[in-house]
């Protein structure tokens, strides 16, 4: 071999191998921030991101297990103990779901809102864009709602701590303080106003319409005790919407009717919510019966969570509510409270989300039901005054839901004081909002009202003597998370009393 | 002989360019030294050429030379020896010990030197300690054998990748595993299943600043660099063929777990479970299940390996064939592989052009249970087998539709009897490792050299489940009866490494230069694609194929299929220099620099430059040395720098792009199509950086009986690349960043001591030792209070545990006891401000092994103990052992039955129904999880040459060999070597082994 081919060759590695395809590359598949939002569809596109961050089922599952909604199931594997004992601090993954879930959904709707600003739309776009805008701002109000609900101490002072409100896409450095009831209460107002304007849709069980925006505004308004305003709004969408008939009522939770569905959250096969999720914990993404039952509907499915007993007391088998929770294959012990052995003797399976397309345990999320506004009507009728009486009054809407329920005609109540009417109101809510993420909230802002706490059967809280917890208990109010102090130390101070 | 070989032969031609018989005589003899005692693997060359041979175990050797050849007699620490061929055939050798030639070679990198003239810290393993052992993956049987590299297991399944860390864990974040390098092919370093540790000849652990600087940004975590066996030139055919048979079986635990009677009398005390509704007559004829046995086996492994070398005047050979077949110790593992293997060396007449190829083709099949470790009581099958309740029986098993009627925790077992029969899980995986180097000597000082090699890693990874399994029944409701699924996931990484040098190399008298200037390119390509079908008919239905798929139709969305593609590609470009000085063999210095680019960091720091400095002082060959107890005593010291631009994850491929912000399409709101956020940009992106000190002494003592080096070292990890918290305002809460520093701080010790010297046949016995002493120090910790939750403090230890402090049981009413943050006992801690800092971590302090080899005439004796010292792990069997909350339904410890009543007040393990057994996060699992553990033993017999002449055979060895025989350690769980705070997980297999080895 010569020399000089050699060298020719060595040369040659050196040279053929030029160096910028090792180390300018760009991965297929990239979207970059300028390219994601070019046109209104690409909005469309955007919104249908946003909606997807909505998600009820923490709200749902801590509710259920927190409160006297459930017991322990037969088929426990210590699922959700720490919750049913009462246990409830800054660690906890309640507070962390719902305060880091409910900003994601607010990042994700400020940065829309964000790129539709930078965005001009067409011709005959325009109707489209401002739909798009409204329902973001609805949706921003929405998590800002959830958040105050949640996490501030009194709704009904405006002086009070709020949350963070954050209508802008912040930078990683930015560490915020709370805001101020009054303050955050302006941006969601703010926000709903825009909504209003911005939507033309005047009605839809699943998207956000002007619908929606009056129930939020309804709920807000008596969750503030401002039932002035609670009372008209609420009283304009029952009229609308009425009440299901027991047939229809029975179809809601198989998601077969939309009868008296204000908005709700569509969950459907292959969407990214179409799994089981973690089992146990507020945190599991997923079907909603799987909060209750590991794989299917009825005893069978493995119920690691049964029907509390003292919800289950309440309700009577005339009323369509009961065929709804309690899955007929319930094993139900009239002398449960004396013999041993209650957890194999006595089976109430929760039915009340048995699924849908097929797909067990999966259903649509009801957020706004039209029986709600009847509830909060008769929260306004209560708290002026006129809870007795066959019209215009608290009583005479308890039987309006009743009758509906019930599919016959049932005695009119008659309350001796407002203690009495808010306890009713409760007690309705209870049976009527089972299951739905309520009963934490209600007990917090009617249980003084009503005199009413926490009160689990005796045999459901025998293991751990978690029994009864008072309204007015701090844990009504959840505490900041540890996974928010561990980047933003100096809200520690600002941490609930209690923790 | 020759003519039964001629099948094999010509099988093998397939493989090799020419196989050479030269025209020389056979010379035989045995190199001993001067007490008689014989030399394995002394290197006999034919002088001014490169054929030569090696001794074997015996010091035999036999090569093929021409009369009037000189044959050179080198090894290390004994003095080379010239012997002329004359008439005789058999030529004996003698070498004396002199320190003042040590010439085993030390791989460095990109270069080689002698063991005096290496300035580096590092060890080299030979093959007589890796070979014939019974792991899959030879990795594992490294661990205690080099001082400083600590190696752990976590998983049982055959061929699992092993945690391996060199001085400490450098990284938080990132790769912490050092740089594998085969016959110069940079290689996934979690992946080895798939090759033969038998081919094996040499692995190189490189250690200080001064030999991984010039890997630049991938020798953070040091480097490790295995050489396969080669043939020799101008030697005849050598076979050897080695079959091992292993039987492994599971290690054992301390749990005492109750029986059916007593677990089903607890079932009654506590009130709840099937005990209530039985007789006392039903109870005591319960049956007592060990669902151990049920799902653990014995495995039988078989290991089959045939290798052939041979070379000729311009070539050399080497081949291998391996077959190796394991059962894991869970059913439903296994692990199957074939290999092969061809090494060949050339060179032209006049010597100055050389090159080699060494090319791999390794097949493996293993079949892999998944969900190890987790809690799907329908999954995993190693919760059934630990936890299940003995009253069931395997008996009780009759179908996976009337396991779903009915439901209940009770039937855990049953539910994973069904799934080991009807869930199929395996991954197969093709790897071809091939490299090729070129080297020619421009002038008598300067040549040119290139490598460039490839490694192409083809894994099919296929999952099943049958419709008529459990699992497919359970979730497919009454709606699907067709719900089983296949998935198939296929991934094929290419990658292609070239390194180019210009390098000089002259002496001067008594100085001595070696230089070299080097550019390396780097290139990686995954490309991966799969499928997840669900819908199984079983008319037609094999797992693996696709006859039995039901297509997606108009009633429902049961059958719609997923796919999935992905394409990513990575890459690296390099220049570097490296600068050797010697002086009188006394002194020396070398100097390295290295510029970096990875495509990572692409938009924010692209470039970094990468050094070290190594000198050494070889004391012993001063003059005033001359008449000391010191054959050796070298004193080396180094610092330097080395990069780590893998720093999230292991993989060449994983964050990509980091300093870009990015949306995604995909599915949203009721499965519409949509856009959103999918990453957030770090802009300031950078490469981890190690810099290292290292101070080291090597000595020789007492006429080399006593051998052994020690290095302190200081290695500082900067501009940390970790997850870092950021407020949940921006989606997320932790963002990863380059922030904080993490020091280790240590010392590594080997030793080697020959107690008794008793010659050829006489007997010998020697022990060694390997220690690390390691301490881990972080700082800079971006947080309020130099603080940060699951990472640690500054000045403590990495991953140090923060919880609350469990302070035994209360006596008054049976409830958990816990300190606060203050030390004041308390049943109710808080959660947030109650935690504390622990001072302990998982990461070991000490580790290190030592043993005894032993030989007399033929039979052989070698153990070796592995020690680790200062690791904590969260015992959570132990905890579902002894929880209340498992007694209606799984099976317990006999520790609960010491559970606090009104009449056993002072006791360990709370009442069964304290009120605050659930709520709160302690230590109370946290266990020492030391262990002194006897890693290997063997035990074997070499056959006297004179008898194994007469039956045609060279050499002829037996050997039995043992795993994990014995544990000590407080850990009560099977296995205390897992780096793992998870339980349920698949301990390492007890292996006993029998094998022979024949050489012809």
């Amino acid at each position: 071999m010569k020399k000089v081919n050699l060298f020719y060759i060595f040369s040659l590695l050196f040279i053929a191998v030029g160096c910028n395809d090792a180390i300018e590359i760009d991965q297929p598949g990239r979207l970059d921030e300028d390219a994601a939002f070019q046109s209104v569809d690409d909005l469309q596109a955007g919104l249908f991101g946003v909606y997807n961050n909505l998600d009820i089922t923490p709200e749902i599952a801590f509710t259920a297990v927190f409160t006297d909604e459930l017991a322990i199931g037969f088929d426990s594997g210590g699922q959700g103990f720490q919750d049913y004992g009462f246990t409830l601090n800054a660690g906890s993954a309640t507070p962390a779901v719902i305060w880091t879930r409910s900003y994601a959904a607010i990042n994700a709707a400020n940065r829309l809102i964000e790129a539709a600003e930078a965005l001009t739309p067409e011709d005959g776009e325009q109707a489209l864009y401002n739909n798009i805008l409204g329902e973001t701002y609805a949706i921003r109000a929405y998590q800002h709602f959830r958040l105050q609900s949640f996490f501030s101490t009194d709704l009904t002072d405006d002086s009070a701590l709020g949350v963070i409100a954050v209508d802008f896409v912040p930078t990683i450095d930015q560490n915020l303080l709370r805001n101020t009831n009054a303050e955050v209460f302006a941006l969601i107002t703010a926000d709903l106003d825009k909504a209003q304007s911005l939507i033309s849709t005047q009605e839809d069980p699943t998207f956000i319409s002007l619908d929606f925006v009056k129930a939020l505004r309804a709920r807000m308004a008596a969750y503030r005790q401002k039932y002035a305003v609670a009372g008209p709004l609420a009283e304009q969408l029952l009229n609308k919407y009425g009440l299901a008939t027991q047939e229809e009522y029975e179809d809601i939770w198989f998601d077969d009717s939309n009868a008296e569905i204000i908005f709700k959250l569509e969950r459907t096969i292959g969407d990214s919510y179409d799994q089981q999720g973690a089992t146990g914990t507020p945190a599991g993404e997923g079907w909603l019966g799987a909060r209750f039952a590991f794989v299917t509907r009825g005893v069978d499915g493995s119920p690691y969570f049964e029907i509390g007993r003292s919800l289950f007391n309440q309700l009577d088998t005339a009323d369509v509510r009961y065929d709804v929770i309690v899955h007929p294959s319930s094993v139900v012990d009239p002398d449960y409270a004396s013999g041993p052995g209650a957890e194999d003797n006595d089976i109430l399976v929760i039915d009340k989300y048995p699924g849908s397309e097929g797909r067990p345990l999966m259903n649509d999320q009801k957020i706004f039901r039209s029986s709600e506004m009847l509830l909060i009507l008769a929260e306004a009728r209560a708290d002026g005054g006129s809870f007795n009486g066959a019209t215009n009054s608290t009583a005479s809407l308890i039987k309006r839901m009743r009758d509906a329920r019930f599919g016959d005609d049932t005695l009119l109540p008659v309350y001796a004081n407002q203690t009495e009417a808010f306890a009713d109101i409760l007690e309705e809510r209870r049976i009527e909002l089972a299951y739905e993420g309520h009963r934490y909230l209600d007990l917090k802002r009617l249980g003084v009202r009503a005199n009413q706490g926490v009160l689990k059967d005796p045999v459901d809280c025998a293991f751990n003597g978690a029994c009864s917890l008072s309204p007015t208990d701090y844990r009504f109010t959840l505490p900041l998370p540890i996974v928010e102090f561990n980047a933003n130390p100096g809200l520690r101070e600002q941490q609930n009393p209690g923790y | 002989m020759k003519k039964k070989l001629n099948g094999i032969l010509t099988l093998l031609l397939v493989f090799m360019v020419q196989l050479t018989f030269a025209q020389e005589r056979t010379v035989t003899g045995t190199v001993s030294d001067s007490e008689g005692l014989p030399l394995p693997g002394v290197n006999i060359i034919i002088k001014d050429t490169n054929s030569g041979t090696q001794t074997d175990f015996d010091g035999n050797y036999t090569l093929r030379a021409r009369a009037g050849d000189i044959l050179v007699f080198t090894f290390v620490g004994y003095a080379k020896n010239e012997i002329a061929v004359g008439g005789a055939r058999v030529i004996n050798a003698t070498l004396d010990v002199d320190a003042a030639a040590l010439d085993e070679v030390v791989i460095q990198g990109y270069r080689s030197s002698t063991k005096e003239k290496s300035s580096i810290a590092s060890v080299t393993i030979t093959s007589e300690s890796i070979e014939n052992r019974p792991n899959a993956n030879f990795v594992q049987t490294l661990s205690g054998q080099v001082a400083g590299l600590n190696i752990s297991t976590s998983s049982g399944q055959p061929g699992a990748s092993s945690n391996i860390n060199l001085r400490g864990v450098t990284s938080i974040n990132g790769n912490t595993q050092p740089l594998f390098i085969i016959d110069g092919i940079p290689v996934d370093e979690g992946n080895f299943r798939s090759l033969n540790p038998q081919d094996i000849a040499s692995i190189s652990v490189l250690k200080d600043a001064g030999a991984t600087a010039i890997y630049g940004n991938r020798g953070a975590n040091g480097v490790v660099i295995i050489e396969t066996r080669q043939g020799s030139f101008n030697s005849p055919l050598k076979m050897t063929a080695t079959s091992i048979l292993s039987f492994n079986t599971l290690q054992d635990a301390d749990y005492d777990l109750l029986n059916s009677q007593e677990q089903l009398e607890l079932t009654r005390t506590f009130g709840n479970g099937r005990g209530n509704d039985l007789t006392d007559a039903e109870i005591a004829a319960a049956p007592t299940t060990d669902w151990l046995d049920v799902f653990f086996r014995t495995g039988i492994t078989k290991n089959n390996t045939l290798s052939l070398s041979a070379g000729g005047e311009k070539s050399t050979v080497f081949t291998s064939l391996g077959f190796f077949e394991t059962e894991g110790i869970l059913k439903g593992s296994d692990l199957k592989r074939f290999n092969v293997r061809n090494n060949i060396t050339g060179r032209s007449d006049d010597k100055k052009f050389t090159y080699g190829t060494n090319v791999s083709l390794n097949y493996s099949k293993s079949n892999e249970p998944n969900a190890i470790g987790g809690s799907g009581i329908n999954q995993n099958f190693v919760l059934g087998a630990f936890q299940s309740a003995p009253y069931i029986t395997p008996e009780d098993y009759t179908s996976g539709l009337e396991l779903t009627q009915g439901l209940t925790f009770l039937n855990t077992p049953l539910f994973l009897m069904d799934k080991l029969m009807n869930f199929t899980r395996f991954d197969e995986e093709l790897k071809i490792l091939a490299s090729a180097n070129a080297g020619y000597k421009i002038t008598d000082d300067f040549s040119a050299n290139a490598t460039l090699s490839s490694d192409y890693t083809n894994e099919v990874f296929t999952s099943a489940d049958r419709s008529d399994s459990f699992n497919a029944i359970l979730f497919g409701g009454g709606a699907n009866p067709l719900a089983g699924f296949q998935a198939q996931q296929t991934r094929r990484v290419f990658t292609f490494n070239q390194v180019t040098s210009l390098n000089y190399n002259k002496t001067f008298g008594d100085h001595t230069i070696d230089a070299g200037v080097y550019t390396e390119y780097f290139k990686a390509h995954l490309r991966s694609f799969g499928y997840n079908a669900d819908g199984i008919d079983l008319k037609t239905f094999s797992p693996g194929d696709g006859a039995g798929f039901v297509d997606d139709n108009s009633d429902n969305d049961f059958f719609t299929d997923q796919a999935n593609a992905t394409i990513r590609n990575a890459g690296l470009f390099s220049y570097f220099s490296q600068v050797d000085y010697d002086y009188a063999t006394t002194y020396g210095i070398t100097g390295t620099v290295r510029r970096d680019a990875s495509y990572r960091f692409a938009e924010s720091n692209r470039w970094a430059t990468f050094y070290s400095v190594a000198a050494r002082w070889n004391i012993n060959n001063e003059a005033f040395m001359a008449n000391s107890i010191f054959d050796v005593l070298k004193l080396r010291a180094s610092y330097g720098t080395a990069g780590n631009q893998t720093i999230s994850g292991s993989s060449y491929f994983s964050a990509p792009d980091l300093t870009r912000n990015f949306f995604g399409t995909g599915g949203g709101y009721a499965g519409q199509n949509s856009i959103f956020l999918t990453q957030i940009a770090n802009n300031t992106l950078r490469w981890e950086t190690v810099t290292q000190a290292n101070i080291g002494i090597d000595f020789e003592v007492f006429n080399r009986r006593l051998r052994g080096s020690v290095d302190g070292y200081v290695k500082e990890t900067t501009d940390l690349f970790q997850s870092t918290p950021i407020s949940a305002i921006n989606a997320i809460t932790l963002l990863n960043a380059n922030t904080g520093t993490l020091t280790n701080t240590g010392v590594d010790v080997s030793l080697k001591y020959d107690i008794i010297r008793g010659g050829q046949d006489g007997f010998n016995m020697d022990m060694f030792f390997t220690g690390n002493y390691n301490k881990q120090e972080l700082g800079d910790i971006p947080r309020e209070g130099g603080e940060l939750i699951g990472t640690g403090r500054n000045g403590g230890k990495l991953f140090e545990y923060y919880t609350i402090r469990y302070a035994g049981v209360n006596p008054a009413n049976g409830n958990l006891l816990f300190l606060t943050a203050d030390g004041d006992v308390t049943e109710n801690p808080n959660a947030d401000t109650d935690r504390v800092w622990l001072d302990k971590n998982i990461f070991p302090d000490y580790n290190g092994g030592f043993g005894l080899n032993m030989s007399y005439n033929g039979f052989f004796i070698q153990t070796q103990f592995n020690y680790v010292i200062g690791v904590d792990r969260y015992d959570f069997d132990l905890s579902g052992f002894q929880s209340p909350n498992n007694i209606a339904q799984f099976r317990n410890s006999r520790d609960i039955l010491r559970a606090w009543t009104p009449d056993n007040r002072v006791t360990d393990i709370p009442a069964l129904r304290a009120t605050n057994l659930a709520g709160v996060t302690s230590d109370r699992y946290l266990r020492n999880a030391d262990f002194l553990r006897l890693r290997f033993a063997s035990f074997g017999y070499n056959l006297p040459k004179d008898a194994l002449d007469s039956i045609g055979i060279a050499s002829l060895r037996l050997f039995a060999n043992g795993e994990n025989l014995f544990t000590l350690s407080e850990w009560r769980g099977f296995d205390a070597e897992a780096l793992s705070n998870t339980s349920r997980i698949y301990p390492t297999p007890r292996i006993i082994s029998v094998g022979v080895e024949i050489g012809l």
